[in-house]
């Protein structure tokens, strides 16, 4: 008889997840999938509102990364207005950006994934959290407390709170940066520096043992997606997407924000309701492809500061082409955690920094715009439409998470089929298929933002495993 | 930041009634010992594993939440310590006081030698700002004996609290 496995929820991640995995008579798993259960609304309420309040509203999606949501939604309102943004406020919104990163990547390799890594992915569940790292290796615990606390205090000295901060809105940011303030960060940066180098030779030391893991945690060939600058280095606030194959072959360059559309579709599956991205002219599933850490590696030339070129050099040399194992999310995240810190102080010492041009305003002069920024788990792109009044119309969000949802699914039944045969499985067994899903640090609050367009199947399944009812709603 | 002789951490959301009354008396706090630099005040929606740091530096710390098992306005104040043996349910978004205890303990080596928890019996978890009669009927008095228990630690940090 077919049966059932149903990992719920998938522990340790940003939200709510499921996942299901389905085996047939002869016990081998026939397939597998990801299901993000909760559901949100925020493009259907937003209409009816002005335009100019959508940066405060949309960071509301997420407590982890708002700082992504506010800059691409007021990038997005600035098309509607038509503006462009004095040079501090964009360098200090691109620093509030790789904050948030560095304190966000904190979080999933420090807290979220450090303990199936320092205590093994088959070491008792009871202990593989923060407390049992912090028991086991207190100096990587202090590390990973360190740089959350690096990233979250300079988004609480930017914007004047350390979650949802106001600061950032259509034209630029709300107050320049004072002299005390950009002097307490760079005083910051010292630990920083020490904290992120004890993370990647601790990484360094221990990767080679998950060898079986990084073999079939996402490793497949697949298209990634990332913002680049002209000089092809990395790119979180700025720049334009480009896309390549899994020969590492440029297939689409300079997409802008207003092209993404275009280019960019959401293909609905039954099980989940975050969508499934796609690059249109390849079509669904061939166009799926990956964003996020991994893939903005995979795409950079260079990452355009000396101590994170070093460290991208090595992540190369880890495969001829793209990086396909999702294990490797996790090294380049440390990666964009150094290059954070570099850019950061780096723009500290741009001699325009305490500038008081900060913002420019306008009203409505056009009715659509659309805006993108990397956020820590991949590319975020908010599309507005207003009426002449400039109150919200329609709105459609595109988040990381649903950009590699495809991916996460062949992900969780790459493993799947690799660990569990003859119906059997172990508790170590089924945290690999959850730590698959955590390599793409997932943020499932942020994944389901429509509200009424998403068809969902539920099925009561008996406890021998037999579909006993099915309920479609579309 | 400069180590405080007593650190006040309150926990809350103010938008959910009756659960914002840490906040609420965190900003009470600030204002009564604006003028005390021993005294830190710190509010947080969830208490989160990076103040393990801050309850380390702290010579006495004050946990201020609302309570579901208390009476509605019922202000309860007891020592609590360090515990972090059943931390498989934890959370990395919100911790309680004696599991920041026991992570402040795990890695900084370090703890407050004086813990209290305030907590303040909830008559309503409504989503609305706003207290109910009887957490608002409380606040005088949650208001003294906070303002007892941090002058006490100023007095005279190594002792243990009165409460």
């Amino acid at each position: 008889m077919s049966q059932t496995i149903t990992i719920d929820p998938v522990t340790r991640l940003e939200g709510h997840g499921k996942v299901t995995i389905y085996l047939n008579d002869q016990g081998e798993v026939e397939n597998a999938n990801f299901h993000v259960t909760q559901v949100r609304g925020f493009e259907k309420f937003s209409e009816g509102r002005p335009f100019y309040e959508m940066p405060s509203l949309m960071a509301r999606i997420c407590g982890i990364c708002p700082v992504s949501h506010l800059i691409a939604s007021a990038k997005a309102c600035e098309a509607i207005m038509s503006v462009r943004i004095p040079h501090t406020a964009a360098q200090l919104r691109r620093m509030l950006n790789l904050a948030q990163m560095v304190q966000s990547h904190a979080l999933s390799f420090f807290y979220l994934s450090s303990p199936d890594l320092l205590l093994g992915l088959d070491s008792d569940p009871a202990n593989r959290h923060i407390f049992g790292v912090a028991a086991a290796k207190p100096e990587l615990g202090r590390a990973g407390v360190g740089l959350r606390r690096f990233g979250q205090h300079i988004i609480e000295l930017l914007g004047n709170k350390r979650i949802h901060p106001g600061w950032v809105v259509p034209g630029g940011v709300t107050e320049p940066l004072a002299a005390a303030k950009r002097d307490e960060i760079l005083g910051m940066i010292p630990e920083a520096y020490a904290n992120i180098k004890l993370a990647l030779g601790w990484y360094k030391q221990i990767a080679d043992t998950f060898e079986p893991e990084i073999e079939v945690f996402a490793n497949f060939a697949s298209n990634y997606l990332g913002l680049i600058n002209e000089d092809e280095s990395v790119e979180f606030t700025d720049g334009a997407l480009r896309l390549i194959d899994a020969k590492g072959e440029i297939v689409a360059d300079g997409i802008t924000a207003n092209q993404f559309t275009e280019l960019i579709g959401e293909a609905v599956e039954s099980y989940s309701y975050t969508k499934f991205a796609y690059y249109k002219p390849l079509g669904y599933p061939a166009g799926s492809y990956r964003v996020g850490p991994l893939a903005r590696l995979n795409i950079a030339k260079s990452m355009g500061t000396p101590l994170a070129d070093e460290e991208l050099g090595l992540f190369k040399q880890l495969a001829n082409g793209p990086v396909q194992s999702s294990f490797y999310y996790h090294y380049a995240r440390l990666i964009d955690i150094l290059y954070g810190i570099e850019k950061i102080e780096r723009i500290l010492t741009d001699p325009l920094i305490l500038d008081k041009h900060v913002r420019a305003t306008a009203g409505v002069n056009r009715l659509e715009g659309a805006g993108q920024a990397e956020a820590p788990r991949g590319t975020l792109h908010h599309h507005y439409k207003v009426d002449e009044n400039g109150l919200m119309t329609w709105a459609n969000l595109v988040i990381a998470t649903g950009q590699n949802n495809k991916a996460m699914n062949e992900g969780v039944l790459q493993a799947s089929k690799h660990y569990i045969h003859d119906g059997k499985f172990s508790e170590g067994i089924l945290n690999r298929v959850e730590a698959v899903v955590r390599t793409f640090d997932p943020c499932l609050s942020c994944s389901t933002h429509a509200f009424g367009q998403m068809p969902l199947e539920l099925k009561l399944i008996s406890a021998e495993g037999s579909v006993v009812d099915r309920v479609v709603r579309s | 930041m400069p180590q405080a002789r007593c650190l006040i951490l309150a926990c809350g959301n103010s938008l959910r009634e009756d659960d914002g009354v840490g906040p609420w008396l965190a900003a009470w706090a600030e204002d009564r010992f604006a003028a005390e630099p021993r005294a830190r005040v710190i509010a947080r929606q969830q208490w989160t594993p990076e103040l393990a740091q801050d309850v380390a530096e702290a010579d006495a710390v004050l946990f201020i939440d609302c309570s579901v098992d208390a009476k509605p306005g019922e202000i309860r104040v007891a020592p609590v310590g360090p515990n972090g043996s059943d931390a498989s349910g934890v959370g990395t978004h919100h911790l309680g006081a004696a599991e920041l205890l026991a992570l402040s303990k795990e890695l900084y080596g370090a703890m407050p030698s004086n813990s209290l928890l305030m907590t303040i019996g909830a008559g309503s978890l409504e989503l609305r700002e706003g207290f109910s009669e009887a957490v608002q009927s409380a606040l005088p008095e949650a208001c003294t004996r906070l303002e007892t228990i941090v002058l006490g630690v100023l007095a005279s940090p190594d002792r243990p609290i009165p409460h």
